[in-house]
């Protein structure tokens, strides 16, 4: 909760902040006060002891700020002149732009009041900011809702997923159990009744995200096998990695890296191997070099078959 | 310590309270906490103002009397120190806290989080029931999108190390104009300095932390530049006919337009698709392995076979 020592300029913008605060809640609570900022009870103090020293030149009682929080609750008078809520800075103006934009994306069809609601203000901060800032949600934001509401109440999700290895929409009943990040995308580790183990979903492949209405526990005994393959780059070294999700670094030397991958979805990397067949060599296992083959194989059957054939 | 954070306060309510400029010398009479030489008092002086521009708090410089036109005196005008949002009813609060809330976590946590508090301070309590079914987030990490949007609202130029198809480390300049977050990633988008174009970044692939080089305000973004329009603007499109499975190649089929005039065999369907990368869109028609069959232009059915028929001689 505590955030590292702030700089005399941070706690001068914080005091700016805290002064219209405590003027729109006046006698809130000094632990709500602190939480609302972000602030431990005694950063909280330590603010509000120099708040105390600062108003209008003169200095006398008459100008200085007047704040009361001995009895735990917090009351502001005497601060008329900062009072205002201070105004967002473009940096701040920039963020909110790229959350509205990712909101509006999000948003339900049925919900035109909101998405105009949310053109009127992005509209409002471009004129200020410009034109420099635009995102678009790849997931939506009710599926996310739905997912944390599951994992805080335990109970089981039905989904209809997408899932680009096996190229196929199933509806599936998951125990959901971590939002996580995989590779810049948002995943969802989560254990799959109908797979009978854990699986990782990306959010923005799901299609319908519901509460199941029943639950079910997860068997104690799951296996989890992993597949790992063992290969070798030899082009377009960026993609590859990307295509195999492997944390890329920037080459030290010419001579080609055997680089080892792992994933529960065999599936998914013999996918990725054919896929790149120009530019990466599998090497191991050889039963892996054995179904690459075997893919090419049917592949080139069909173009020779008279229907596909030229 | 408390001292600097007291006076810049003391400073800001001076300026704020203030219906005229008041002079320099009048700031170091009457606001507490300037002490020392005349040279120590005016170097405290500038840098409080540039501590406070960096708040968003603007100075105004002026002349406070037109008779002494050689006297300069500042002050801050209400109007360039107050929410510039003007009027705001509850429901836009909640969107706009929402959208300040998305980055919770993420790299912009402490922008989102001063936003909210001015956002509170307003007095307006939130739409409740709005809040419920609605969870946006952003999810990047990376500390360099901070640094991103903080160049390209300061107008500073950026340096970095940036890793090319080779993986190799190149160093890049540029004068960032926008950032936005397409299929999942972040691009930065800005004048490459060097190559004195239009160019657009994908975040993770720059290598350690950006660098903020040279002066803020070192330039201007073009008035008539589009987020948007920069990030569509690409390569030519081209195009090609594919025979695909029924009920497979669920992503390549989406983008496509179904041909049914086509004959193909029972269980198949052909499909018109655009691409703008030839070498990705081979690789992905290579994903879906037996599923997918080009039929046109033949030059890439041509390609295709080649490397399935390279895979067979390296694996076979």
């Amino acid at each position: 909760m505590a955030k590292t020592q702030s700089t005399p300029v941070e706690k001068a913008a914080r005091l700016f902040d805290l002064v219209p605060y405590i003027s729109t809640h006046q006698g809130i609570a000094l632990s709500d006060l602190a939480n609302e900022f972000n602030l431990t009870e005694s950063e909280l103090l330590s603010d509000l002891n120099t708040l105390w020293m600062c108003g209008l030149p003169g200095y006398t009682p008459l100008e200085l700020i007047d704040l009361e929080f001995e009895s735990g609750y917090v009351t502001i008078r005497n601060a008329e002149v900062l009072q205002r809520v201070r105004l967002l800075t473009k940096q701040e103006l920039v963020i909110i732009l790229l959350g509205l934009d990712i909101l509006s994306s999000s948003i339900d069809q049925s919900r035109q009041d909101l998405s105009l609601a949310i053109l009127r203000l992005s509209e409002k901060i471009k004129d200020i900011v410009g034109n420099v800032a635009a995102a678009s949600a790849i997931v939506d934001s009710t599926h996310r809702a739905a997912i944390m509401q599951a994992i805080s109440a335990r109970v089981d999700l039905s989904i209809n997923y997408y899932s680009t290895i096996r190229d196929e929409i199933t509806d599936r009943q998951i125990t959901p159990l971590e939002l996580s990040l995989d590779h810049g995308f948002e995943v969802l580790n989560a254990y799959c009744h109908n797979a009978k183990g854990f699986r990782t979903f990306r959010l923005d492949n799901m299609k319908t995200v519901a509460i199941s209405q029943s639950s079910v526990n997860i068997p104690e005994e799951i296996e989890i096998s992993d597949y790992q393959w063992s290969l070798r780059i030899n082009a377009r070294f960026r993609t590859s990695s990307e295509r195999f999700r492997i944390t890329y670094k920037a080459r030290e030397s010419n001579e080609p890296e055997e680089i080892v991958v792992s994933s529960f979805s065999q599936d998914w990397l013999l996918r990725n191997a054919v896929s790149t067949l120009g530019s990466v060599e599998v090497l191991q296992p050889l039963t892996a070099r054995a179904l690459i083959a075997q893919k090419c194989q049917s592949a080139l059957e069909l173009y020779d078959n008279w229907a596909f054939s030229k | 310590m408390s001292r600097k954070t007291e006076r810049l306060v003391n400073l800001t309510i001076a300026l704020l309270a203030t219906k005229r400029y008041i002079t320099k010398s009048e700031i170091f009479r009457t606001v507490d906490g300037y002490e020392g030489s005349e040279e120590s008092k005016e170097r405290m002086f500038e840098r409080d103002k540039d501590d406070l521009r960096n708040l968003g708090i603007e100075i105004e410089v002026g002349t406070f009397d037109p008779l002494f036109e050689d006297e300069t005196g500042y002050r801050i005008k209400p109007e360039n120190y107050q929410f510039q949002l003007g009027e705001v009813d509850a429901r836009e609060i909640t969107l706009l806290s929402l959208a300040a809330e998305a980055w919770r976590g993420a790299s912009m946590s402490s922008s989102a989080l001063s936003a909210l508090n001015k956002l509170h301070a307003i007095g307006i309590e939130s739409d409740t029931e709005l809040l419920l079914d609605l969870a946006p987030a952003i999810i990047s990490q990376d500390t360099n999108l901070a640094l991103a949007i903080s160049a390209i609202t300061s107008r500073t130029v950026l340096s970095f190390s940036y890793l090319n198809e080779e993986l190799e480390k190149q160093n890049r300049a540029l004068e960032p104009f926008a950032v936005t977050s397409r299929f999942g990633h972040w691009y930065i988008i800005g004048e490459d300095l060097d190559r004195k174009a239009i160019r657009l970044f994908r975040l993770d692939r720059v290598v350690g932390e950006c660098k903020m080089q040279g002066k803020s305000g070192a330039f201007e973004i073009p008035s008539d530049f589009d987020v948007n329009d920069a990030f569509s603007h690409s390569t030519d499109l081209s195009s090609a006919s594919l025979v695909l499975r029924d009920g497979r190649a669920i992503n390549l089929r989406s983008r496509g337009v179904a041909m049914p005039d086509k004959t193909t065999p029972v269980g198949w369907q052909c499909f018109q698709i655009d691409y703008s990368d030839r070498e990705r869109f081979i690789e992905e028609i290579l994903w879906y392995g037996n599923d997918v069959i080009v039929s046109e232009p033949l030059d890439l059915r041509n390609e295709i076979l080649n490397r399935l028929k390279l895979g067979l001689a390296t694996y076979g």
